[in-house]
């Protein structure tokens, strides 16, 4: 459906936001992992027109998104990661607004969608409340909500998530899941449990290029047997760092326990774990540390 | 000082020393005082005029404008953004958690920024001291360097201005917490500052607008109004009296506001601290709301219906409707928009109220003049509106984070960006709307009910349109620039630079965007001519304006992209169909209408720059001015026919000038002068006879083959054609037109010799084309000056006959009687033949008039009183009626006979404020007392007096009439002044006078301390009319109160019959003075030196008053004055003068002061002459009555610089 080849993008302060970028995402939801600063947003401005690449092509159903730009607003529904309102208008009349803008021209047609997808949010009951005085998670639930009016086919939405409250984020995630499965929907994140809990695909963005890519499951399968861990103290925490490739550290009781990856044991009392996503996804950032290490080194 | 203090003290200031803001600024306002003091085509606030260039009121003038202005700019930049720093940065609660006293932050962050803001002023100060440095200044025009004016000016002025305009807007700023509100708090207050100085500005609020102005300059003002050249280039104001106590009041007020600003501010950040104007304003408050969520259901159930999507252009054209509603309405309801409108319209009812006055009467509300005073108090406010809603509604998105949602929207990139230009048209529409029916409202409110929807449409309309065009050029900025503050500084700069290049000569609106000729409305002609050449430069711009639109489009950021090689690629890509046909249409109108333009400026018209003006009248001295003073035939006799075609802008001259050779010698060159406009058809001079010919200057000389003997004659035929073809760029004929046509000989018809008024008169643009000092006025010891009169140089006295004509709806009006009256075809034909010779001076006026008639003295002279005026306004018809009969009742009594048996009064429309007396014609402009409201018979009736001036000049000028020598004017202004006067106070009382003369004191003192060249004595008055005019009244008035009305009127008299209709040489000051001194008593020879041979002030003043009660009931008055009295030179030196002088003591029942209501007339208990020669002197005087005030001079009939000390209040005395 959605196919990204070679998208690469430098800005004009030096920084490569995107580095030959190749990705074929298929109907369903697909994570787009990655830390602050991986290109995540760079690629998905792009795919929702909002950015112009260096070089490199996307395209969608049949539509030249670079070209024809006007032909993907019509099949798209994007929510930015840093998502204003107008403060003084209700949520309905700014929903209402979105719709005509939309193209839902017909009123009796278009107030039945706004109805529709205030409910599926549960914004129904504050429909007339100043978006000003939204919380944070009304927001996002009205952002989303926005980017469903019409249809949409490509559904992008960037980093939703972050810094809502659990309770919110799983509401959140919910409304996700719910939309139909003929939609290309991509959720961009940095908090791996995101993509673990929802998408048959993803993708690791790291440093403008794409990491890893596939399942999860399937890259949790290829780091079988090399993920080992140990409880370790915090004077010892700083020799381990230089020994091994720690790919996290997690407080557990006041004591820290750190996962290393190792193709073999490495004894010292590490004792070997079932890889999770979160080890695939550090992996993936270690080995792109790595490179672009040995690339400044070379 | 405790250490936070001075940390934070110290912060800021490091802040701001590293900001370019200062820096920037800083070197930006000493480029502009640099300028102001280097150039005369940069001004800041006035001219420096005749004044040395470095003089301590130049620096004065200079840092106190600049304290205002620029100081309001750097205030808000500096202080207030230092309050508004934290929060706007979000570092307010990192500050406000630390252990420190709220004292100390405010305190720290307002005296750093102070001293940031002093600091700009100061550099502001260098331009002015390394200017006047400047080697290609004239050495002449430098005075010597002098720290005390520059500190005078920063202790006095700026720090205290500084001081208050920081407190008012760090308390602004600290109180809202918003940028927008801080914004619209300084153009408030800026607005509100020039409208109270406006109303303030009168002769009567003097003192109060000194104490009132928070700037201190009314108070400068003040004190140096009345200051000669010489008082400028070295003395600096005494820092006490009203100076003093309005820097006491301003400087209190600003400590107190930021006292209380410091009280108030709270530094928790909870929605309570914000004060109820920040509430009002906020737009991005966030409040945690805990949600009434019902429990998180199985939404699946929920299913979203589906909806038909439309994308067609006719869904693109709703869209677009909706977008602009949307738009619009956001501007139209957003508080700073409601501010300025309400502002607005505060500002135009305020200014409505003062600005229909003249002498202190009012005028009627007509609808012209409230359209000026929109223009003037309310429209401008739109090139704000305009400049800041630009970048609002460009930046909204943005601003609010909402672009990358909307961007990505299925709308066309057309839509958002039309929607925002037709919503700014509309919000500019929808305001002037606003504005139209305020006048309107106010023209009703005064009773004047005569209100003109239509015309307040068609005004207003005109009026949108340059901002209608800077609106596309405000929107093409901001998207260009695509940095909200970068496109404010880019329209900032841009108008500016229509200031810079209009002072640079480079004036030609083809390159000056959204310029069009400026139009003058006039009640008699509309909008007239002026509405072609302003419709076709801005259709010029209309269509520049479609490229710009078509440039925003296609460079529109949609996106985050914003790099320029990107933008541009895009650009590229979006340049297809549409924007293609658009920018085509653009291109075409706009070089199609660009070369009509130029082709009816530059081709059909000639388009003359000021600089290239200046350099043809510079060519024209350089050239001709050695024939100056040549021999030539002079006219005894004119005859003319002169066919006015008033539709067309176009008038036919033929005639006949009969030539006579009045020297004793032969003649044989002619030199003839025409306005170069003028198109020759025929010449009764032979070509071939020419010798010299310059096209562009008008001028030529004939060589006579026979030479003209003594005394023989000949004529002189000519048929000339005048026409408005076209449209001009700038200077627009206004003598030609649809209705109101108004020329005089000088204008169209051949003069002879070379004319001494094309020359430059400015002294510096003099120097600049290498010229001399301008010849002045020859001495009254010239024994050739007085061959010719001061009016014309080629001709003495002439007969003359004129045929006028016309279309048929109008009437047309030449000198003389009429003779006979007939239509031929649809043309109107009037013969006019004066009886008896007249100076070479005559007029010719075509409108569509009402006329009044009546008949002066119907039994005896049937002099027959005839008022040519628009129907529009009948008015004042009577009044003048009225004045003129009054005047000649006086002046035939007084003076002489009245030498024609007709007075015609002619309305002209407004382009000109004069009235102008031609034989037995006086035009009158409609601007100067058709309109005037007399019904208050308080105010002083210029009608009245404008009238019995012009009247007045039948004598003055047309009977007797001075030699081109000094003092050739007070021959005829001067005296028409005073027999103005005498009619005035005969019908009147010497009340009025008083107040009249105060006026016209004011315009003397003024007017000398703006004197280029040099002060006369009025009876060696250069053409100089603040002494022709305003000292000849005072003069006069005193001369009469001295030696009396009726001695006076009878020296006069004697003059008349000694020099009327003089054959040169003409009469001269000196034959005037023979027979005043004859009459004055010997004891006032001496007044008579004093009032016309010499510069000579008095200082008189009433120090103390008191009474006390005899047995007899009489009142026993004792007055000390302190009289001084001072002789002044050319350039305003002064010199004490003993004093021996007769001066008027007087004791009063009620206060004159109180002219408020007027209506009680003040009792006189005692006013009488006093001699005085000591400075000090106390008079013990009995009255009847209860005495209110006593004083010296107590008439204002001496010319004292401080005349409103001459009088005391009377208290009561001890036993």
């Amino acid at each position: 459906m959605l196919s990204i080849r070679n998208l690469s993008k430098t800005y004009g302060n030096g920084v490569r936001a995107l580095v030959d970028v190749s990705l074929e995402v298929p109907a369903g939801m697909f994570g787009l992992l990655g830390p602050n600063g991986a290109g995540k947003s760079s690629l998905m401005r792009t795919i929702a027109t909002l950015q112009e690449p260096d070089s490199g092509s996307v395209r969608f159903d049949g539509i030249d998104v670079l070209r024809d730009k006007q032909a993907l607003r019509q099949v798209l529904g994007y929510l930015p990661q840093d998502f204003g309102v107008y403060p003084k208008l209700s949520a309905e009349a700014m929903l209402d607004h979105f719709a005509v803008l939309k193209g839902l021209t017909q009123g009796k047609e278009r107030r039945a969608v706004v109805k529709a997808l205030l409910e599926r949010t549960n914004l129904w009951a504050v429909k007339d409340r100043k978006l000003g005085t939204f919380s944070g998670g009304m927001r996002q639930r009205f952002g989303i909500a926005q980017a469903l009016i019409g249809e949409p086919k490509l559904v992008i939405v960037d980093e939703p998530t972050a810094g809502l409250d659990p309770e919110e984020r799983n509401r959140f995630l919910n409304l996700l899941a719910e939309i139909g499965e003929d939609v290309v929907i991509i959720l961009s994140t940095h908090i791996v449990a995101d993509v673990t809990d929802l998408c048959p695909r993803m993708a690791i963005l790291a440093g403008g290029r794409v990491q890893v890519t596939g399942e999860p499951r399937q890259a949790i399968g290829e780091l079988s047997g090399q993920i080992w861990q140990k409880t370790v103290t915090r004077a010892e925490l700083a020799r381990y760092e230089v020994g091994y490739e720690v790919l996290s550290r997690r407080l557990a009781a006041g004591r820290t326990v750190i996962h290393i990856w190792s193709e073999s044991d490495p004894h010292e009392g590490f004792e070997g774990v079932a890889p999770d996503l979160e080890d695939v996804y550090f992996h993936a950032l270690r080995r792109a540390e790595r490179s672009a290490e040995s690339a400044l080194a070379a | 000082m405790s250490s936070h203090f001075r940390e934070i003290f110290r912060f800021e200031l490091k802040q701001s020393f590293t900001s370019p803001l200062l820096w920037g600024t800083g070197l930006l306002f000493a480029a502009m005082t640099f300028g102001a003091v280097t150039s005369d085509s940069v001004t800041i606030g006035g001219g420096i005029g005749n004044v040395q260039r470095n003089a301590p009121f130049v620096i004065l003038q200079l840092l106190s404008v600049m304290s205002v202005v620029g100081g309001v700019f750097v205030t808000t930049g500096f202080v207030a953004g230092s309050a508004l720093r934290d929060f706007e940065r979000g570092t307010h609660e990192l500050f406000f958690s630390k252990p420190m006293a709220k004292l100390d932050y405010l305190g720290g962050r307002f005296a750093g920024s102070l001293v940031a803001s002093v600091a700009v002023m100061v550099l502001c100060s260098l331009g002015i001291l390394v200017g006047s440095f400047m080697p290609w200044l004239d050495a002449e025009r430098i005075g010597p360097t002098l720290a005390a004016p520059y500190l005078f000016a920063l202790g006095v002025l700026v720090i205290p201005n500084l001081l208050l305009t920081g407190a008012l807007f760090f308390a602004l700023a600290s109180a809202s917490r918003s940028w927008l509100v801080t914004y619209v708090g300084v153009v408030v207050y800026f607005v509100g500052y020039f409208v109270s100085a406006l109303m303030l500005g009168d002769v009567e609020h003097q003192k109060l607008a000194a104490l009132l102005d928070p700037f201190g300059a009314a108070a400068i003002d003040l004190a140096t109004r009345y200051w000669t050249v010489a008082e400028k280039n070295s003395a600096l104001p005494p820092f006490s009296g009203l100076l003093l106590a309005n820097r006491l009041i301003w400087s209190g007020v600003g400590v107190a506001i930021l006292a209380a600003s410091f009280a108030t501010f709270r530094t928790s950040t909870g929605a309570s601290t914000y004060g109820a104007l920040g509430r009002l304003f906020r737009r991005r408050k966030k409040v945690a709301v805990v949600e009434p969520d019902p429990a998180v259901e199985d939404a699946n159930a929920r299913v979203i219906p589906s909806a038909t999507r439309d994308f067609s252009s006719r869904r693109n054209r709703s869209l677009f409707l909706h977008a602009l509603r949307r738009e619009t309405l956001s501007v139209l309801q957003s508080i700073p928009f409601l501010v300025m409108l309400a502002f607005g319209m505060i500002n135009m009812v305020g200014s409505s109220a003062v600005s229909f006055e003249r002498f202190g009467t009012k005028v009627y509300p007509v609808t012209a003049l409230l359209l000026e005073n929109l223009q003037g108090s309310f429209v401008f406010l739109l090139a704000i509106i305009g400049t800041l809603y630009a970048g609002e509604l460009i930046w909204k998105e943005r601003a609010l984070k909402v672009s990358e949602v909307t961007d990505a929207l299925p709308v066309p990139t057309w839509v958002p960006l039309s929607a925002k230009l037709g919503a700014q048209w509309l919000v500019i529409l929808a305001f002037l709307a606003v504005g139209g029916l305020t006048a309107m409202g106010i023209q009703l409110w005064r009773g004047y009910t005569h209100v003109e929807p239509l015309l307040y449409a068609k005004g207003l309309s005109l009026a949108a349109v340059p901002f209608l065009l800077a609106a596309v050029l405000a929107t093409f900025l901001q998207v260009v620039c695509n940095q909200k503050f970068v496109g404010f500084l880019a329209m900032i700069l841009f108008m500016i630079s229509q200031v810079v290049l209009g002072s640079l000569n480079f004036v030609h609106r083809l390159y000056r965007f959204g310029e069009a000729p400026r139009m003058i409305y006039s009640e008699m002609n509309g909008y007239g001519h002026f509405l072609l050449g302003f419709a076709w430069f801005n259709i010029y711009w209309a269509f520049f304006s479609l490229l710009l639109v078509v440039g925003a489009a296609l460079l529109w950021v949609r996106g985050t992209e914003t790099a320029w090689r990107l933008r541009l690629r895009e650009a590229k890509a979006r340049f297809r169909g549409p924007w293609r046909a658009l920018a085509a249409v653009g291109a075409f109108g706009w070089l199609a209408s660009g070369a009509w333009i130029f082709w009816n400026t530059n081709v059909v018209n000639d388009y003359i720059p000021t600089d290239e003006w200046e350099h043809r009248q510079a060519d024209y001295e350089k050239r001709f001015a050695r024939y100056k003073d040549l021999p030539a035939p002079r006219i005894v006799a004119v005859e003319t026919s002169v066919d006015i075609y008033p539709a067309e802008r176009r008038v036919e001259i033929a005639g006949r000038y009969r030539l006579k050779n009045k020297t004793d010698r032969p003649q044989s060159a002619i030199h003839l002068q025409l306005n170069p406009r003028v198109e020759v058809r025929r010449l009764s001079l032979d070509p071939k006879w020419r010798t010299l010919f310059d096209r562009k200057l008008g001028y030529s000389i004939y060589r006579l083959p026979v030479p003209l003997a003594p005394g023989a004659e000949m004529d002189l035929a000519f048929e000339l054609s005048v026409a408005a073809r076209g449209f001009v760029n700038h200077g627009a004929n206004t003598s030609l037109v649809y209705n109101g046509t108004f020329f005089n000989n000088e204008d169209y018809l051949p003069q002879f010799g070379y004319t001494v008024n094309r020359q430059l008169q400015d002294r510096n643009q003099r120097r600049k084309y290498g010229l001399p000092p301008v010849a002045r006025v020859a001495k009254l010891e010239d024994k050739n000056a007085r061959r010719n009169n001061y009016i014309a140089a080629d001709a003495d006295w002439i007969d003359f006959r004129a045929t006028v004509s016309t279309s048929a709806d109008q009437i047309a009006l030449a000198p003389g009687y009429l003779k006979r009256e007939w239509s031929e075809g649809n043309r109107r034909y009037f013969r006019y033949e004066m009886d008896r010779p007249i100076l070479n001076f005559y007029s010719f006026l075509s409108a569509r008039w009402a006329v009044k008639k009546d008949v002066w003295h119907p039994d005896q002279e049937n002099v027959a009183i005839e008022v040519y005026y628009d129907p529009a306004h009948a008015y004042n018809v009577d009044r003048m009626i009225d004045a003129s009969k009054k005047s000649l009742d006086y002046f035939t009594a007084a003076f002489s006979p009245y030498q024609h048996r007709q007075v015609r009064i002619l309305e002209f429309p407004g382009y000109a404020n004069f009235a102008q007396s031609f034989p037995n014609t006086i035009p009158y402009s409609e601007g100067i007392g058709f309109i005037a409201d007399l019904s208050d018979p308080d105010d002083i009736d210029y009608v009245f007096y404008v009238t019995a001036h012009e009247v007045a000049h039948q004598w003055w000028g047309h009977q007797v009439i001075g030699g081109n020598i000094q003092g050739g004017t007070m021959l005829s202004e001067s005296l028409a002044q005073y027999s103005a006067l005498m009619v005035m106070q005969k019908e009147y009382g010497r009340e009025k006078m008083r107040r009249f003369l105060k006026y016209e004191l004011d315009r003397y003192l003024v007017g000398r301390g703006g004197e280029l060249i040099e002060e006369m004595p009025l009876a060696r008055v250069e053409n100089q009319p603040y002494i022709h005019y305003a000292k000849g009244s005072l003069v006069f008035y005193a001369l009469q109160d001295a030696i009396g009305e009726d001695v006076l009127n009878r020296a006069l008299a004697r003059y008349v019959a000694q020099v009327a209709y003089q054959e040169p040489p003409y009469t001269y000051t000196p034959d005037l003075m023979k027979i005043l001194r004859e009459v004055t008593p010997p004891a006032q020879q001496v007044l008579l030196h004093d009032l016309f041979l010499t510069i000579t002030l008095f200082d008189l003043r009433a120090t103390t008053a008191t009474w006390t009660r005899r047995a007899d009931g009489k009142y026993l008055v004792k007055l000390t004055i302190d009289a001084k009295k001072m002789r002044a030179n050319g350039r305003g030196v002064e010199s004490p003068l003993p004093l021996d002088d007769s001066i008027e003591i007087g004791v009063f029942a009620t206060s004159g002061a109180t002219e408020k209501d007027g209506k009680k007339e003040e009792t006189v208990l005692y006013l009488a002459k006093h001699r005085l020669n000591r400075q000090k002197a106390t008079f013990e005087l009995v009255v009847d009555g209860l005495p209110v005030e006593a004083g010296i001079d107590p008439m204002n009939i001496l010319v004292d610089r401080t005349s409103d000390d001459n009088r005391t209040k009377v208290t009561k005395g001890g036993t």
